[in-house]
């Protein structure tokens, strides 16, 4: 059933102070009544025709002020990103002209887009499905070329194909199955429980790699992080300073000054990293550097790399070891960086076991352009630098996908165990969450199916 | 001037929905007639002579547990009693009746004409009567007339109806009867929207012209119990069997050939027929490289003569069908006693009954069976069940038994029903349950006569003895739970010797019997007969064992259970629209306002609302679910 609003709506599409210019979008029925009203073509094409581009003035009706000089752009339903006749000023990117335009626009027959509107209409039209809906809103808000990469690579579609093509597999198993069971005197072939397992687990194989691929993909999305590890007093705030180019983190030769965990955001290559500078470990010693201690940990659990901080000027101590310890705990990609460098070093190599280890002073900024570096090569040893694998989902769609997971573990464990309706039931689910996570309509009718499939009936 | 006679509610047709119609209202203590063309024609089953199957069987279990007829009557008349689907699992496990049709006839017959409050009377009704937007009364074709507060009609396929067969085609009803005339004008023009539907039957066949060796048995099971409560453990020890045929090649050619002449070719008749009945000619056409289709050959009572031919419905010319039937092997010297035909007749339009069978266009109109556009003897009765039941609460001042899909098969028929929007007849099957762990056939008292009991179908003593029943079961699966079993020695030798694992620490009398292969009278055995009291029957042991195996499913299906139940729970059109809705588009609103939908899980099933809306409208509504309950409880 569509549910597509007859009114029209406008609103500013580009991200506010971005950029130099700023684009307006207005989609509805009326849209082009809405421009026609406000907007003088400089040239000679009338104005709309359908997928033209226009320069001229937008004009305030009444007093016949000329707001912006601005660029018209006209899409016709449903050819359009909406689905609905769609118009895209763009104006100068200066938030007061950006603001009059808008303005002009709503009080001529335009309402303001609730947040997301715009996306929900093209969802709702047929223009997107649930994994592109949220594509668009990661690229509007996207801070690296690879955040975008992603979104983009996404509106073309190709995870949910991925997932549609999962689940008509699935479905198509189902509708075997529910046929033999809603018609047990129709002489359906009946199912081979051995092929049908075997399947199943290679459909398992194949969706399980598709979760990680989204695991990896929000990993992404919001920012791989990265966490500095180290005792006390190591440097990882100075690290972290150096890293920014600005005084971000306290620093003070006092063991014990970060006390919480400190995240910001930069760009290594086209990666988007949030570094985080975390309290020094060591046995705590008071409660509130044992909560700082304790959050550290939990950086660590979510970092997707860590930074191993040692104060290359003084004797290892038993800090250092933990610290150690804490690396191979992790067992997730790091960097060991022998810091104070520009000081005589006490710290004997092969405190290090044989590791490689980077040689740094954060005083100075020597050899943290090699960190950067490595780095950088970390991210594309992990794999993830194949944006073309990477999947984005948002949280409900997440659950979907678990929920998917779980109810196709079930079958494939009950499988020539478990009755077959029961089997059924955990199909059915493993489908209907499939269609959640790409958004395809939630209403499996196998019984339709069936009916095209087999020939039922008395 | 005649005087005319007055009855609270008034039923219709006296096919397998008017019957439970008239029987619902009457037993609930209001003065009901029943009207029907032909007194020697009710209950009829003008088709399959056969009642129960996945989905059906559940309905006539489910009749049963509220206070129905059917299973009662079924019971006492079959020929033949089975189980289906019993490899496949308990939810989709389920009874099938072949059934002595005449005799089925005769004791639905006996048990109207001795209902206490019930009136029959022979009469072609050609006109509603209606006052103030309100049912009256009925008109006869005799000109003599009724007036009623309620009426039930039941017309199944008589409306209108034309029999088709090749390209003949006359003015007729069911088995020989006449048509229902007048009635389908009377309807639209109180604003009652219409549609054509069609249905067909096959050929019947002398029992003596047929060559069994060439047919493969089908019997019955004498362990299958019955359809009833009181009959589930019944033995039926006396049956007849069925038969297998199927079509080859010959077969194939034979309708090939006479395809010109098929109805389906001549476009003569509508195409809106059942999906899961097609002609043998549909077959063919749909399904060109298939060959070999099943027939099944089944009796039509314990002394008749004729043999029904399940899968070779069709509406061919007489020699078509002759030329079809006698190309199957072992039907070669077939003679062919009635011929199939089509039968074309008006149904309502989609979207005008409520899941109470109350019509949405007049009030004081209620509506079950074939007519309500569905298919099935099963699927009749229990909407019949359902009308007669709500016409007698609401003349009563009760609150309408509104079933839901959480509890029976009835709700989910209702339900769909109210919302069916494609062309062709609806018919039950377990596809159609998304509850279907729950709604299993073992489980239909358990589930529903409390409402038969609060309703006042179920009397006293019927209802203490099945709540005793039950709370057998529900005791026994709480007293597993809490039992223990410890690794002893003697144990975990006892465990070995069943095939299953060892035991490392305590489990309860549950875990263990959750284990593959183990039984409940192996729990029994390990746990010590003696101490305790074990559960002997059957049923009651088949019903533990189910929970007990599956209680993961039964959870997880509970948790969506309660999410529909309280989507249910939100009655439409919604009486007061709260301020704050006003955001939901205009559609939306409508949708929530206007009488076109019963309740709000049937917009969020049918897709009508986003999730953006539907999380607004909980949001708002939540409030005021405190007041509305989790379902209508019948006071009184
Ligand atoms: C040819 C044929 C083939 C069928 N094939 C199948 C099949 O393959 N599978 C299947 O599941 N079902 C089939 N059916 C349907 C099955 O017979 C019906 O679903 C079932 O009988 C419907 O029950 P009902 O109570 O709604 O109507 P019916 O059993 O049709 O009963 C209607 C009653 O109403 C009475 N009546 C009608 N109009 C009036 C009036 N104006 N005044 C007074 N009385 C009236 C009639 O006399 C009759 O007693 C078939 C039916 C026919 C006729
Ligand atoms: N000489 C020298 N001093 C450094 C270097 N890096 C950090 N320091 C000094 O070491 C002291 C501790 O530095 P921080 O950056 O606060 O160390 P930290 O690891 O964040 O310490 P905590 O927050 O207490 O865990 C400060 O006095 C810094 O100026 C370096 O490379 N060379
Ligand atoms: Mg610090």
């Amino acid at each position: 059933m569509s549910k597509v609003r007859t009114d029209t709506i406008a609103a500013v599409a580009t991200p506010p102070g971005r950029s130099a210019i700023s684009l307006i979008r207005v989609s509805g029925p009326a849209a082009f009544e809405v421009l026609n009203r406000i907007f003088k073509t400089g040239g000679k094409k009338t104005f709309p025709l359908p997928h033209c581009a226009y320069y001229g003035s937008i004009i305030e009706p009444i007093a016949g002020l000329i707001a912006d000089k601005v660029l018209v752009t006209t899409f016709v339903a449903p050819h359009s990103y909406t689905g609905e006749n769609l118009v895209e000023v763009s104006t100068h990117g200066n938030i007061v002209v950006v603001s009059k335009v808008l303005q002009i626009i709503l009080q001529n027959g335009a309402r303001g887009a609730e947040p997301g509107e715009f996306t929900r209409r093209a969802f709702l039209n047929g223009k997107m499905d649930l994994l592109e809906v949220e594509a668009v809103s990661q690229l509007l808000s996207a801070d690296s070329m690879s955040q975008a990469r992603l979104a983009l690579n996404q509106l073309d579609g190709l995870p949910s194909h991925f997932v549609g093509r999962i689940r008509a597999h699935l479905l198509d198993h189902l509708v075997q199955l529910e046929a033999s069971l809603n018609f047990p005197e129709d002489a359906i072939e009946a199912i081979d429980e051995h092929i049908l397992a075997r399947e199943l687990k290679k459909i398992r194989a194949e969706l399980q790699i598709f979760a990680d691929n989204a695991r990896n993909g929000s990993m992404v999305a919001g920012g791989l992080k990265v966490a500095l590890l180290g005792r006390p007093n190591s440097g990882k705030s100075s690290i972290m300073n150096y890293m920014l180019g600005r005084e971000r983190a306290i620093v003070t030769d006092i063991a014990g000054t970060t006390r919480d965990t400190l995240e910001e955001s930069l760009m290594i290559g086209n990666y988007a990293i949030k570094l985080i500078d975390t309290a020094g470990l060591r046995e705590p010693g008071d409660r509130i550097e044992a909560i700082g201690i304790e959050r550290t940990r939990r950086a660590v659990d979510d970092a997707f790399a860590l930074i191993g901080v040692f104060d290359g000027s003084s004797q290892p101590d038993s800090d250092d070891r933990l610290v150690l310890a804490e690396l191979d705990r992790a067992g997730k990609p790091c960097i060991i960086l022998r810091n104070k460098t520009d000081l005589p070093q006490q710290l004997p190599d092969n405190f290090f076991g044989g590791r490689d280890q980077l040689q740094a002073s954060a005083l100075n900024g020597l050899g943290l352009e090699q960190l950067v570096a490595s780095l950088s090569a970390l991210i594309s040893q992990s794999g993830l630098g194949g944006y073309e694998e990477l999947v984005l989902l948002g949280a409900q769609q997440s659950a979907a996908l678990e929920r998917a997971l779980a109810s196709l573990d079930r079958a494939c464990a009950g499988i020539g165990r478990m009755y077959q309706d029961m089997l059924a039931i955990d199909l059915e689910e493993t489908v209907r969450e499939l269609g959640r996570v790409n958004g395809e309509t939630v209403d499996v009718n196998t019984l339709d199916l069936i009916f095209e499939r087999f020939c039922i009936g008395k | 001037m005649q005087k005319i006679e007055k009855y609270s509610v008034i039923v219709v047709g006296a096919g397998h929905a008017g019957c439970e119609a008239a029987l619902a209202s009457s037993r609930l203590g209001i003065d009901t007639l029943l009207l029907t063309m032909n007194l020697s024609t009710i209950a009829l089953m003008p088709c399959n002579p056969s009642i129960g199957g996945p989905g059906k069987g559940h309905l006539v279990r489910e009749i049963g547990a509220l206070g129905g007829e059917m299973p009662a009557c079924i019971d006492e008349t079959c020929v033949q009693m089975k189980w289906l689907n019993t490899s496949k699992g308990p939810a989709v496990r389920s009874r099938r009746a072949q059934a002595d049709k005449y005799l089925y006839r005769q004791r639905m017959t006996q048990t109207l004409f001795t209902a206490a409050n019930l009136t029959l009377r022979q009469g072609h009704v050609t006109e509603i009567v209606v006052e103030n937007g309100c049912v009256a009364g009925v008109a006869l074709e005799t000109g003599l007339r009724f007036s009623c507060d309620r009426l039930i009609v039941t017309s199944g396929t008589y409306l209108n109806s034309r029999i088709i067969l090749g390209r003949a085609s006359w003015p007729g009803g069911p088995h020989d009867q006449r048509a229902a005339t007048g009635l389908s004008e009377s309807l639209q023009s109180h604003g009652v929207a219409l549609r054509r539907l069609q249905t067909a039957t096959p050929p019947r066949i002398l029992k003596s012209s047929v060559d069994f060796s060439k047919l493969s048995e089908l019997p019955g099971d004498p362990e299958s119990g019955g359809f009833l409560w009181e009959n589930r453990l019944r033995h039926y020890d006396r049956q007849i069997s069925c038969y297998l045929a199927f079509t080859d090649a010959d077969s194939v050619a034979a309708v090939r050939r006479n395809l010109s002449e098929s109805p389906l070719v001549l476009e003569n008749i509508t195409n809106d027929g059942p999906k899961h009945c097609p002609s043998i000619d549909r077959k063919i056409i749909r399904f060109p490289d298939m060959v070999k289709h099943q027939i099944f050959v089944e009796p039509e009572g314990w002394q008749s003569e004729e043999l029904y031919l399940q899968g070779l419905t069709t509406a061919m010319p007489p020699t078509a069908q002759k030329d079809i039937v006698s190309s199957v092997k072992g039907l070669e010297n077939a003679v062919i006693l009635r011929y199939g035909y089509a039968i074309e007749y008006d149904a309502l339009a989609p979207g005008l009954i409520r899941k109470t069978m109350e019509n949405r266009a007049i009030k004081g109109l209620y509506s079950a069976g074939q007519l309500n556009g569905t298919s099935g003897y099963e699927e009749a009765a229990a909407q019949g069940l359902i009308a007669g039941i709500n016409a007698a609460l609401a003349l009563k001042g009760r609150p309408s038994y509104w079933p839901s899909r959480t509890n029976s098969y009835i709700g989910v028929l209702v339900d769909d029903l109210s919302t069916w929007q494609k062309p062709e007849p609806y018919r039950i099957t377990p596809g159609h349950a998304e509850f279907r762990l729950t709604l299993r056939d073992d489980s239909a008292e358990r589930r529903l006569t409390e409402d038969g009991y609060r309703i006042g179908l179920v009397n006293e003593a019927r209802y203490r003895v099945i709540s005793s029943w039950k709370m057998r079961i529900e005791n026994e699966l709480e007293r597993l739970a809490a039992l223990s079993l410890f690794p002893s020695g003697e144990t975990r030798e006892k465990l070995v010797q069943l095939g299953t694992g060892d035991l490392k620490k305590r489990v309860s009398g549950c875990e263990i019997l959750q284990r593959p292969g183990i039984s409940y009278s192996d729990v029994k055995n390990l746990l010590g007969e003696n101490a305790e009291t074990w559960l002997s029957a059957a049923d009651e042991i088949y019903s533990i064992e189910t929970e007990v195996k599956y209680s993961g499913y039964f959870e997880r299906e509970a948790e969506n259970i309660v999410q529909t139940r309280f989507l249910e729970s939100i009655r439409l059109p919604l009486q007061i629209l709260d301020q704050r809705l006003k955001v939901l588009s205009p559609q939306t609103i409508e949708l929530l306002t206007s009488d076109k939908y019963d309740d709000l899980n049937q917009l969020v099933r049918k897709n009508c609302l986003s999730r953006s809306e539907l999380a607004i409208l909980l949001i708002v509504l939540q409030k005021d679910l405190t007041a509305v309950g989790e379902t209508e409880v019948l006071n009184d």
